[in-house]
């Protein structure tokens, strides 16, 4: 019962998100739709007909990047779109989708009638961009694989497929408290005052506050959990992770939500991680390895084979 | 575990022989695969964790008695961060081009679970002069598996040693590429287990 | 409870000596930091401009800073730079306007001295005081030109942009006619072995002498690099006597508008060093000639 509440409620937040998202946006009231499309074409989708003369003629659009408002960009070809709505620029030097861009439209012709002009910002999608964190910290940039952090914890706990899953459960729960935690110190505490060079502490300090407050919390609310995952919280601090992911959202100056996709990108990707490696390990335990690489080295041999796989995510870009 | 009988130098080649941080007790795995690519990566990273290691045993050793139990952890980790941030700034102060190439790392020793074992396990027990000496042997074992590790990667995947070319050409260019830490830690700790089998069945065989 | 006073006692009193040792260190390294980068950059910028051991940096070599800035009066849209001019036979700094158009839009001396100017906090205190609201500034770039006495050596350009992994940045070296001289990597985060190789000075060097209307059409293509003309790209490799000035007049010309050979294994960053190096040339060169007309029609007593 409490469960489904819990994602009513998290329904509900969604929905709400995804309208303030897309609902925070003046256009003018014949355009509807701008976005990039590759990187060479920008496709715009206006809300009637309009007519086909006025829409091929370049002179009719201008766009620039935004940090480089001087420069404007020189569209090769203007495709209309068979029902008229929409029309396809296309850029033959590609353009950075990375960078918003602000086209101006002129003099509207719809049905021989002048509409006026408009400016539109055409730019990525920011829930996207939030969705990238996600899945780069997941498993582009998984943080075992691609970044070598967290290594003693992930091959300390990785024999066992169960205590593989119960590490990585409770490991996802610390980094994300922490990392909010500590996104908040450092945007409202040590940025202001410039307390920088206190990070290191500050974020370790941290990392242990949100460990022992959840060990208090379990051992009150849930004593069966506790005993289960009890153990697995002291070896938290000891991982690399916990500490890199702060220092990251730091160092790029994340936002809360983007702080929130990092952490947890970053505690799921350790938990895939574990899993993975324990499935196999539970294997190895079977086979014949020589003497001399039983135990830890075959599991780096293991883990060093996995990475390499990981290597294929590698410049994957999503959105 | 009573103050330790052992003398300076047994405690200095333990660190970095029989309890050698990297390929022994198999801790503070992450820069030894991350960033072992050139000699002159571990070198730097190596003598950083020296200076943390040795300072945070001898405070630990110099204040042991005031310490409260309950709160041993958070002051251990309390003194190991102030000389991470210590060390992390006078380097990015002195040698700005190896800190950026060791980026995160350097304060990531924080989290490293060497220093905080040995602290646990020996400077809260030992006077000053002994956990002087035992830093020493731990962050000297931790420099010497890095060195290790970068002689091997710097020579097979770059041809160089510290940056300099040594054989002309790149024998192995895999070796250089970053998922190769994981199979060199690998390969080197297989490579340390078997020299352990053969020196104890020597050992054995002379005491026959 | 007593217990409890002790415990928080002790670590307050811990924090307190860490705080004190950490801030002690760190106001005693702040000052290092700073000079040591400004020297790491300053060296970097000599050794592009040609000057090593045996090419000592001449005594008369300047370099001027412009700072460009984009100025927003409610959604108008004009540039300001931020550059030295001569003012009672002094260096001092001014902040010129320019508007999209290229129409000269206005000057205003900026009360900030030569040593600060390069601090960007230092900066937005002076501007602060000319640039009134609702007009509002974002800084977007620098530029470095070097002289030599009245000769212009080379405009430097730091500049960054997205690489495989995350950001490469980078400082080219151009002549007045917009050609590279030189290309320094100044931070990266590639693969080592892979995408690191850009800055391999077979990779790098082959940006050198490439004019700004080849750069316009410059492509990436995922041929290997012709013996001849890496040999001549490793120049630390050559041998003494190796390439005499006939061969290497003979190479450059030859490969002059050879496209790009992408790394191996690393073709997306090299793609993306391109299309950066691309951009920057093409923004700077367009906006240079701008800042020129401007400056001369009005005739600012500009200090380069």
């Amino acid at each position: 019962m409490k469960f489904i509440k819990c994602y009513k409620l998290m329904a509900v937040a969604v929905v709400i998100s995804l309208v303030l998202i897309s609902g925070c946006k003046n256009k003018h009231s014949y355009v509807s739709k701008a976005k990039f499309k590759g990187d060479h074409n920008i496709i715009i989708t206006f809300a009637g007909e309009v007519d086909t003369a006025w829409a091929k003629d370049v002179k009719n659009y201008g766009i620039y990047a935004k940090p480089d408002p001087d420069i404007q960009l020189t569209i090769s070809k203007i495709i209309p779109g068979s029902d008229k709505k929409t029309v396809d620029l296309y850029f033959s030097d590609a353009i950075d989708q990375n960078q918003p861009h602000i086209l101006t439209i002129k003099n509207i012709m719809a049905d021989g009638k002048n509409l006026g002009s408009t400016v539109v910002e055409v730019k990525k999608l920011y829930f996207g961009f939030l969705f990238s964190i996600l899945i780069g910290a997941f498993l582009i940039h998984n943080f075992v694989f691609t970044k070598y952090l967290g290594l003693c914890v992930f091959f300390g706990t990785s024999q066992k497929q169960s205590t593989a899953v119960g590490m990585g459960i409770t490991f996802m729960i610390v980094m994300v408290a922490s990392a909010m935690m500590s996104w908040a110190f450092y945007q409202f505490i040590l940025k202001p005052f410039h307390l920088n060079f206190l990070q290191i502490v500050v974020f370790i300090g941290l990392v242990s506050l949100s460990v022992q407050a959840v060990d208090t919390v379990l051992r009150k609310i849930n004593p069966a959990l506790f005993k289960a995952f009890g153990v697995y919280l002291v070896l938290v601090i000891a991982n690399c992770v916990i500490l890199a992911v702060p220092l990251i959202i730091a160092n790029n100056e994340y936002n809360a939500a983007e702080s929130f996709m990092l952490s947890l990108g970053a505690g799921a990707g350790f938990l895939l991680a574990l899993f993975l490696m324990s499935s196999v390990r539970e294997k190895l335990e079977l086979a014949n390895v020589p003497v001399t690489y039983r135990g830890l080295p075959i599991a780096f041999v293991v883990a060093g084979l996995f990475a390499l796989a990981f290597m294929g995510f590698s410049g994957m870009v999503i959105f | 575990m009573p103050a330790t009988t052992k003398t300076n130098f047994q405690l200095v080649i333990n660190g970095i022989l029989k309890e050698n941080p990297i390929f022994r007790l198999a801790l503070s795995m992450c820069p030894a695969v991350g960033i072992s690519t050139t000699m002159m990566n571990g070198l730097m990273l190596g003598i950083a964790v020296l200076f943390v290691q040795v300072f945070s045993s001898c405070t630990i050793s110099l204040v042991k008695d005031y310490i409260h139990p309950r709160i041993r952890i958070p002051t251990y980790t309390l003194v190991i961060a102030t000389w991470v941030t210590v060390i992390d700034l006078t380097l990015a102060a002195l040698a700005p081009v190896a800190y950026k190439q060791m980026g995160i790392f350097i304060k990531l020793i924080v989290a490293f679970a060497i220093i905080t074992m040995r602290l646990e396990v020996f400077a809260c027990k030992n006077t000053l002069w002994p956990s002087f000496w035992d830093g020493v042997g731990m962050g000297g074992g931790f420099l010497f598996g890095m060195l290790t590790l970068g002689f091997v990667r710097e020579l097979l995947g770059a041809g160089q040693l510290f940056g300099y070319d040594v054989l002309g050409f790149r024998p192995l260019l895999f070796f250089a590429l970053p998922v190769a830490g994981f199979f060199c830690v690998g390969f080197l700790m297989a490579a340390f287990n078997y020299i352990e089998i053969v020196y104890n069945k020597r050992k054995k065989a002379v005491n026959r | 409870m007593k217990e409890i006073i002790r415990i928080t006692l002790g670590l307050t009193i811990s924090c307190l000596i860490a705080g004190i040792i950490m801030g002690g260190v760190f106001t005693a390294t702040e000052k290092a930091k700073e000079h040591n980068e400004y020297l790491n950059v300053r060296g970097t910028m000599t050794s592009m401009l040609g000057f090593n051991a045996t090419h000592p940096v001449p005594a008369d070599l300047r370099l001027y800073s412009l700072y460009r800035y984009i100025l927003d009066k409610n959604g108008t849209k004009s540039i300001g730079y931020v550059l030295p001019v001569k003012k009672d036979k002094k260096i001092s700094y001014a902040l010129v306007t320019v508007g999209l158009d290229g129409k000269f839009k206005g000057l205003s001396y900026l009360n900030i001295s030569e040593e600060k100017v390069s601090k960007i906090e230092a900066r937005k205190t002076a501007l602060d005081a000319v640039v009134k609201p609702p007009e509002t500034f974002t800084y977007a770039d620098s530029t470095i030109i070097a002289k030599k006495g009245p000769k212009l050596l080379a405009y430097l350009l730091p500049g960054e942009f997205n690489g495989f992994k995350s950001v490469i940045k980078v400082m080219l070296a151009l002549n007045s006619k917009f050609t590279i001289t030189a290309l320094e990597i100044m931070e990266d985060d590639e693969d080592p072995g892979l995408g690191a190789e850009i800055s391999e000075e077979y990779f790098k060097n082959q940006f050198d002498d490439k004019s700004l209307q080849t750069m316009k059409k410059i492509k990436v293509i995922k041929q290997p690099l012709p013996n001849d003309y890496r040999r001549y790209l490793e120049k630390s490799k050559w041998k003494k006597g190796e390439f005499t000035k006939a061969k290497i007049d003979k190479i450059r010309k030859k490969y002059k508008d050879h496209d790009i050979c992408a790394l191996t294994g690393a073709t997306i960053t090299s793609r993306a060093m391109t299309r950066g190096i691309k951009g920057m040339v093409k923004k700077f060169a367009y906006r240079i000639r701008i800042l020129d007309n401007a400056l001369k029609q009005n005739k600012v007593p500009v200090a380069f």
